[in-house]
């Protein structure tokens, strides 16, 4: 899913304007060597592999030489991305630029591939523990906390219990994807229906990102912040860890962490740890980019029906943006796209391109596997129907005729096409309709050609 | 030859005629419409029902194509929903 491999590459452009000395303290962990690592492209994994035991700088063209000439383009965006990230340190000698790996980094990454990871806490011994969540049950809570937490985002009042996030931090998180008008309750624009679109770890990258820039005024620093994140990103799932082996600010993160359903919290008898879930771990796998797809619920009918084999809130809301949601059973959400229930959704900026795009993607698996996953008819009367709300264009314009000689108008009317800024014209009455904004422009022509 | 900037005024909200002794060419200001056939048979009818005072059509410029006057672009998108609205029926809830 590329749209994963976008979000991510903007939360390490935000690591990448880290200043400089933040980023080798930073790169002094062996675990963020190995994120950046895997949200490199393959070019620039191939270069930082190769120049992982050279100790000499390498000119330019010398790295040039490892490409075919057809791969050039891959090279330069390679190497770009290693400069910004200051993994590749550059030096501009009178001949030539020669590229050497950051010595930080390469000495990180170099006991990372022969020592392994090693965490800087351990799992807690089992007998401390009382009861560990069995995997399914974490599954099931991080589940839970993350729709719950993109309930209370996109429409607060619905979810059951609220979040410790004080207002102030959702209606950040909120910032671009809520739109609220005067005496309305807050409507999804268009972005905030793309982010539901989106794959999990997507939605996660970008809450994750939104929190880390705020966290700046909070007081914070987000360099640490980020490396706990990447350092979190790495524990095993289901294992406990104690919440004494953390920082202050770790500990006020993990918090935060516990309501979004990356991490779980418990607490013993005498001491308190947390348990990282599904979600954590698969942060760093999700830089990589791989594909997971998670299995849709939707089925659509022909007759403009649609039975969503869900339990869960968020997606009735999802549907309900766009569909009259009729029934809903304990398993089961019933409902039907009608032309009210999307002008609805036209209305609040959502496109037909991004209801079918949803619908198609969701598609229950005994659907998806014909052609087409969702039924012709469906997909194209939805497009018609936007359409249909656009069958008058207006154009503020100006219109002008009673010119001397054909050749005026000709003039003029080359004179406007230039701007592209013709709207209509009619060579044989020598009637020509151009765009408002230019009218100054072209009057000004006319006259000046009158010189 | 100077060219003199004559200003003439016209009830049709001409910017003014610039008399050039060469080059002299009409200017209005307005709204320039482009639908299909069956809106342009709306709007020609919507135009035809007001009276004379409130008439909106400059040109006609063929039959997918008008110049109207400036301010009623609000007008008519209204009448639009309203006759889309008519044609439709909701299932009560």
């Amino acid at each position: 899913m590329p749209r994963v491999k976008i979000i991510a590459k903007n939360f390490m452009d935000m690591v990448a304007s880290l200043p400089a000395i933040k980023l080798d303290m930073l790169y002094r962990n062996q675990f963020i060597c190995e994120a950046i690592l895997r949200s490199l492209p393959p070019l620039a994994k191939k270069y930082v592999l190769q120049m992982l035991y050279i100790d000499a700088p390498i000119t330019c063209k010398s790295l040039q030489e490892w490409v075919l000439a057809d791969g050039f383009s891959k090279h330069n965006v390679a190497i770009d991305r290693l400069v910004q990230l200051r993994v590749f340190e550059v030096t501009d000698r009178k001949k030539e630029t020669t590229y050497k790996l950051n010595p930080t980094f390469q000495t990180s990454l170099r006991k990372h591939l022969i020592h392994g990871g090693i965490l800087p806490r351990e799992p807690m011994s089992p007998n401390v523990i009382a009861k560990l969540p069995t995997s399914e049950e974490l599954d099931a809570y991080a589940l839970e906390q993350w729709e719950c937490f993109l309930l209370q985002l996109i429409s607060s009042g619905q979810a059951e219990k609220s979040s410790s996030f004080g207002s102030s931090m959702m209606r950040i998180f909120q910032r671009g994807l809520l739109r609220q008008r005067e005496k309305e309750a807050p409507r999804l624009t268009d972005c905030g229906f793309q982010f539901l679109l989106m794959d999990t770890n997507a939605q996660l990258w970008h809450v994750i990102r939104e929190y880390i820039s705020n966290s700046e005024e909070q007081g914070v620093d987000q360099a640490d912040l980020i490396a706990f994140l990447l350092e979190l990103s790495f524990h095993t799932t289901s294992e406990a860890y104690n919440l004494d082996t953390l920082t202050d600010d770790q500990t006020a993160m993990i918090k935060d962490l516990a309501d979004l359903g990356l991490v779980k919290l418990q607490k013993g008898s005498k001491e308190s740890w947390f348990i990282p879930t599904k979600l954590a771990t698969n942060l760093s796998v999700s830089l990589a980019d791989t594909t997971s797809r998670k299995q849709g619920f939707v089925v659509v009918e022909t007759n403009f029906r649609i039975y969503a084999y869900s339990s869960s809130k968020l997606h009735c809301e999802i549907l309900r943006l766009f569909s009259r949601v009729e029934y809903q059973l304990p398993n089961l959400i019933v409902g039907a796209i009608t032309k009210e229930s999307l002008y609805n959704a036209f209305d609040n900026g959502i496109t037909a391109e991004q209801i079918v795009t949803f619908l198609q993607q969701n598609a229950h698996p005994r659907v998806a596997e014909k052609v087409p996953s969702v039924p012709e008819n469906v997909s194209d009367q939805i497009r018609l129907w936007e359409s249909d709300l656009k069958r008058v264009e207006m154009t503020p314009a100006h219109f002008y005729d009673e010119f001397h000689s054909r050749d005026v108008f000709e003039a003029a009317s080359d004179f406007a096409r230039i701007h592209s800024d013709l709207l209509w014209e009619d060579a044989k009455k020598m009637h020509m309709v151009v765009r408002a904004e230019i009218n100054t422009l072209m009057l000004e022509h006319l006259h000046g050609k009158n010189r | 030859m100077v060219s003199k900037p004559v200003s003439g005024f016209c009830p049709f909200q001409q910017i003014g005629f610039y008399d050039c002794r060469f080059i002299m060419v009409n200017a209005t200001k307005g709204l320039f419409i482009s639908c299909d056939i069956p809106m342009a048979q709306f709007i020609v009818n919507m135009n035809a029902a007001l009276p004379a005072s409130q008439k909106f059509i400059i040109h006609v410029l063929d039959n997918t194509h008008f110049f109207v006057q400036p301010d009623v672009a609000g007008m008519i998108r209204s009448a639009i929903s309203e006759f889309r609205d008519q044609n439709s029926y909701e299932k009560p809830t």
